[in-house]
C-alpha cells in the first residue's frame, strides 16, 4: 500500500521517448514543478533513473511531484512496487497507448483511481478511451481523458501539453501559477500564449472504467491465477535450465510481487556474475523491446525478393532468416530494414495504424527534439 | 577410526638458494604452471617480470607473457584470461597499481581468481621508491584477499598457496600477495624451493566452474548489474566467499602446505612470546623481523613483551586478533601507512586492530607508531617505540596514541 507520506503528494508522470521527446518530457515536468513552487508548495522533478534517454525511442518517464509546504521523504526511483500514486499521466507519443511503457508496466499502472490521462494525439478522447481499455488499463478508473494536438499551439509540443495538463489538473495547479512558472523560466510570450490557448481549448472527457471491462485486466487475472499455482523457485544453486526458465517467468510476471518472487536469492547465484546465455536461435526472454516502437516495419510480400539484407542489417536480430519475418517482440522500430531494402518492400507503419487502423497525425520526430535544443 | 594417511611425495634433496623476493616469486609462478602473465614495468615489480621473462626465454617453462601498455591493460588482460579459465599472474606497485584500479576492482566482483603481487611502494608522483603500504590498502575493501609476506621464502610459499585458496570453488576471489618493496623484493636471502612434485600434488590445475566454452552452452561473465534484479545478492555472494576463505579455505590450505613441504606456517597470526605478555608489538611484512628481534632482546631482560605478525589483512582474522590481544596491557602497532583524517589521525592497520578489539571486554590501550613516507625504520626507532609503550602502560594511560617516530620536527 502507498505510504501516507507519498499518498499526500501530487504526482504527474510524463511519458516520452529517448532523444525524440526527452527534452519535452523534461521541460513539462520542470514547468509543472516550477508552477508548484510559484504556488508556494515544495516541488521536485526527476527522471526515472533506470531509463535511457540517450537511446532513441526508448520509453522514459519524468515525474513532477508537488508536496505541501515540504516534501519529507526521498522519492522512490522504482515506483512500481509503491502502488497507485499518479494524479496525472501525460503521454507525448500516442503509440504508447498500445505498448507497455517500460519492460513491464501498462500505461495506467500506478495511476490513482481519479487520475487524468493527457495525450498528445489527433484522436478524439473516446478513441483514446477505447485504446486504453484494450491495451493500457487493468484497474478501476474514474478519471478524465484530455486529448490535445500540442503542435497546433506551438512548434515545441511541450507548451500545448502543459496547457492541457493544467486544464486536467485545475484543482491542483492554476493557469496563473503556470504562467508565473514560464516567466520564472524565461519563456517567451508565444510560449505563454500557447499554454493559455491549449488550456482554454482543451475539454477533458469524464470516463468511468471498470477493471473487468479491460482486456489487460482479464489477461492479468488469468496470469495471476497461473502464477499462484507455480512452484517456489528452488533454493539450491540454479543450473542453466532453471535460470532460463525463471528468467522468462520473471519477465512475464503479472505483478511486481510475482516478478520479485521469481528472481534469484543470493544462495542460488553462480559465482562471478554469471548470466546463462541463449543458445543459437533462442531469443532472450528477459529483454523484449517492442515498447520502444512508434512505427513497425511491414513487409510487402509481392515486392520482397528475399535478398536477406534486412536480416543482415537488423541490429536487434529481430528478422528471421529462413522466411523473412519480423519478430515484433524484439523489434525496436528503428527503420534500418526499410532503409536498406532495395525494392522498397518494407514500409514503416504507425503502431496505431497497424494494430487498429487509426490514422495518427500527431507524431513527434527528431525535428521537435532539435527545436527544443534551439538548432 | 581409520587413520588418515597423507600421501607425501618422497623428499628430494632440497637445495638452499640465495634469491631475492622477486626471483623467489618468479620461481613460484613457474612452479604453479601459470598460463598467462601480464607485465608492465614498475619498481619493485620489474624484478619479478624480468625474472619471468628470462625463464620463459630460457625455456624453463611456457606461459603467455603479455607486455601491456599500462597497468590498466595489465589487469584487464589477466581478468579476461582468468574468465576463460587460464591461471594468471600479474603484479604492480604504487601509483601504477592505482592506475589499474578500475580493472582491479571488477576482477574481484567477477570472482576471477587472479593472483597478483603488490610490491609496496609509496604513492608519490613521480617517484618515491620508499616502502609504504597504502597502495595495497587501497584495495582492502573490494573483495581481494590481501596477505603480507615476511621474507623471500614466505613470498614463494604464499604465491603458490594463494592460487589454491583463490581457485577454491567455495572462494573464487582474487588474491594479492603484498611484498614490502626493497626489503623483500630486492634483497636476496636463502630460499628452499619446493619441488615440482610437491607443488603438483598441492595445486591441481584450475577448473573454472563456468568456463566460457561454447560446448558447455553460452554464458556471459560479469554481467550488467541492475539493482532491482541483482544488487545486494551479488555482494552477499562475495561476502560469503570471503567468510569461507577465512573460516575454512585459508587455514586448510596452509595446513596442507605444511604437510606437503614440511614448512609450517600459522594461518593468520604469527605470535612470539604471547603466553604472558603485557606489552605487544603488532606489525606485518618484512619489518616483523626487526620487531621480533627487539622483542627477543627485551625478553632476555625479563620485559614481558611479545609480538604478533599479521599474515592476512583480508580476510581480517578478527577472532584470532581478539584472542591474542585482549589480555595485553598495551599494544603498539608498527605501521607503514597513513590514513589522513582517520579516527585519532592514526594509520590503517592501527584502526583495523582497534576496531577488532572494540568488542572485547578488556579494551587494551593501543598506540600507533607511524613510519610514513617510505623512510626506513631503524632499531633505534623501535627502541623508542617500546619505551613509549611501556611508559604509557605503567602510567596507566595513553595521552598521545599516535606517534611519528622517524619524523624530523615536532610530532604534533
Amino acid at each position: 500500500m502507498v505510504s501516507p507520506e507519498l499518498e499526500a503528494l501530487t504526482w504527474i508522470a510524463v511519458h516520452g521517448r529517448g532523444v525524440i521527446s526527452t527534452a519535452q518530457a523534461s521541460q513539462i515536468a520542470l514547468t509543472l514543478s516550477q508552477a508548484g513552487v510559484c504556488a508556494g508548495r515544495e516541488a521536485y522533478y526527476y527522471m526515472r533513473y533506470d531509463d535511457s534517454p540517450e537511446r532513441v525511442q526508448m520509453p522514459l518517464i519524468y515525474y513532477a511531484v508537488l508536496g505541501g509546504p515540504r516534501i519529507e521523504v526521498i522519492l522512490p526511483e522504482e515506483v512500481e512496487p509503491v502502488g497507485r500514486i499518479f494524479d496525472a499521466i501525460a503521454v507525448l507519443d500516442s503509440s504508447m497507448l498500445v505498448s507497455s511503457t517500460s519492460q513491464r508496466a501498462l500505461l495506467l499502472d500506478g495511476a490513482k483511481e481519479d487520475a487524468s490521462l493527457i495525450v498528445n494525439t489527433s484522436l478524439a478522447p473516446d478513441a483514446v478511451l477505447k485504446l486504453v481499455k484494450k491495451y493500457g488499463c487493468a484497474q478501476d478508473w474514474e478519471g478524465e481523458i484530455a486529448a490535445v494536438r500540442a503542435r497546433k499551439y506551438h512548434p515545441n509540443p511541450s507548451f500545448g501539453m502543459i496547457g492541457a495538463i493544467t486544464r486536467a489538473m485545475e484543482h491542483e495547479i492554476t493557469i496563473d501559477d503556470v504562467v508565473d512558472a514560464l516567466e520564472a523560466l524565461e519563456k517567451a510570450g508565444d510560449a505563454v500564449e500557447a499554454v493559455r490557448r491549449a488550456y482554454e481549448e482543451t475539454e477533458p472527457l469524464r470516463v468511468s472504467v471498470k477493471a473487468a471491462d479491460c482486456a489487460p485486466w482479464k489477461l492479468k487475472s488469468k496470469a495471476i491465477e497461473s502464477y499462484r499455482r507455480l512452484p517456489q523457485p528452488p533454493l539450491a544453486p540454479w543450473d542453466r535450465e532453471t535460470y532460463m526458465g525463471l528468467k522468462a517467468r520473471a519477465a512475464e510476471a503479472p505483478t511486481y510481487e510475482f516478478r520479485y518472487a521469481s528472481m534469484p536469492r543470493w544462495e542460488v547465484l553462480a559465482p562471478g556474475l554469471i548470466e546463462f546465455g541463449n543458445r543459437p536461435s533462442e531469443r532472450n526472454a528477459g529483454f523484449k523491446t517492442s515498447m520502444s516502437r512508434t512505427f513497425r516495419p511491414v513487409i510487402d510480400r509481392g515486392l520482397c525478393t528475399d535478398c536477406k539484407l534486412c536480416h543482415i542489417f537488423c541490429p536487434d536480430g529481430a528478422i528471421d532468416f529462413g522466411a523473412i519475418k519480423v519478430e515484433y517482440d524484439y523489434c525496436t522500430g528503428c527503420g534500418i530494414c526499410a532503409g536498406v531494402c532495395g525494392p522498397k518492400a518494407i514500409s514503416m507503419v504507425h503502431e496505431l495504424k497497424a494494430l487498429e487502423g487509426l490514422d495518427e497525425e500527431e507524431v513527434l520526430t527528431i525535428r521537435e527534439a532539435l527545436i527544443e535544443y534551439a538548432y | 577410526m581409520s587413520k588418515v594417511v597423507l600421501k607425501v611425495a618422497p623428499k628430494p634433496v632440497q637445495k638452499r638458494r640465495v634469491w631475492t623476493g622477486a626471483r623467489a616469486v618468479a620461481e613460484a609462478v613457474k612452479l604453479a604452471d601459470v598460463d598467462v602473465i601480464a607485465a608492465y614495468p614498475i619498481r619493485p615489480y620489474t624484478g619479478i617480470m624480468n625474472a619471468l621473462a628470462s625463464m620463459i626465454a630460457g625455456g624453463d617453462f611456457y606461459a603467455e607473457y603479455i607486455v601491456c601498455d599500462s597497468e590498466h591493460s595489465q589487469f584487464e588482460v589477466v581478468k579476461h584470461a582468468s574468465a576463460v579459465g587460464a591461471r594468471t599472474f600479474v603484479g604492480s606497485s604504487g601509483t601504477g597499481l592505482v592506475y589499474g584500479a578500475e580493472a582491479v576492482v571488477v576482477t574481484a566482483l567477477g570472482q576471477l581468481p587472479v593472483v597478483g603481487i603488490i610490491g609496496c611502494r609509496a604513492l608519490d608522483d613521480p617517484g618515491n621508491f620508499g616502502m609504504e603500504w597504502n597502495d595495497a590498502f587501497l584495495f582492502r575493501d573490494v573483495g581481494w584477499m590481501v596477505s603480507w609476506a615476511r621474507d623471500p621464502q614466505e613470498a614463494l610459499d604464499m604465491v603458490v598457496v594463494a592460487y589454491r585458496i583463490a581457485e577454491d570453488h567455495g572462494v573464487l576471489l582474487p588474491h594479492f600477495v603484498a611484498l614490502d618493496g626493497a626489503t623483500i623484493t630486492h634483497v636476496a636471502s636463502p630460499v628452499v624451493p619446493p619441488s615440482k612434485e610437491h607443488v603438483g600434488e598441492f595445486l591441481p590445475p584450475y577448473k573454472p566452474p563456468y568456463p566460457i566454452d561454447p560446448m558447455s552452452g553460452p554464458v556471459s561473465k560479469a554481467m550488467h548489474v541492475s539493482p532491482s534484479l541483482i544488487g545486494p545478492e551479488q555482494r552477499k555472494v562475495l561476502d560469503v566467499a570471503m567468510k569461507r576463505a577465512k573460516d575454512e579455505v585459508i587455514p586448510g590450505a596452509w595446513k596442507r602446505w605444511g604437510d606437503v613441504t614440511g614448512r609450517r606456517y600459522p594461518a593468520f597470526l604469527e605470535a612470539k612470546h604471547m603466553d604472558d605478555s603485557d606489552y605487544v608489538l603488532v606489525t606485518m611484512g618484512a619489518y616483523s623481523k626487526d620487531v621480533e628481534y627487539i622483542v627477543d632482546r627485551l625478553r632476555k631482560r625479563n620485559v614481558k613483551i611479545g609480538s604478533i605478525r599479521m599474515r592476512y589483512l583480508r580476510p581480517f582474522p578478527t577472532e584470532d586478533v581478539q584472542a591474542a590481544l585482549e589480555n595485553a596491557r598495551a599494544i603498539g602497532v608498527v605501521d607503514f601507512s597513513f590514513s589522513l583524517g582517520s579516527p585519532n589521525h592514526g594509520s590503517v592497520l592501527y584502526n583495523e586492530i582497534r576496531a577488532a578489539l572494540y568488542d572485547t571486554g578488556a579494551r587494551p590501550s593501543i598506540m600507533d607508531f607511524i613510519f610514513a613516507g617510505g623512510r626506513e625504520m631503524t632499531m633505534a626507532d623501535l627502541d623508542k617505540a617500546v619505551g613509549l609503550l611501556i611508559k604509557a602502560a605503567d602510567e596507566g594511560g595513553i595521552n598521545k596514541p599516535v606517534r611519528w617516530l622517524n619524523l624530523r620536527g615536532e610530532d604534533i
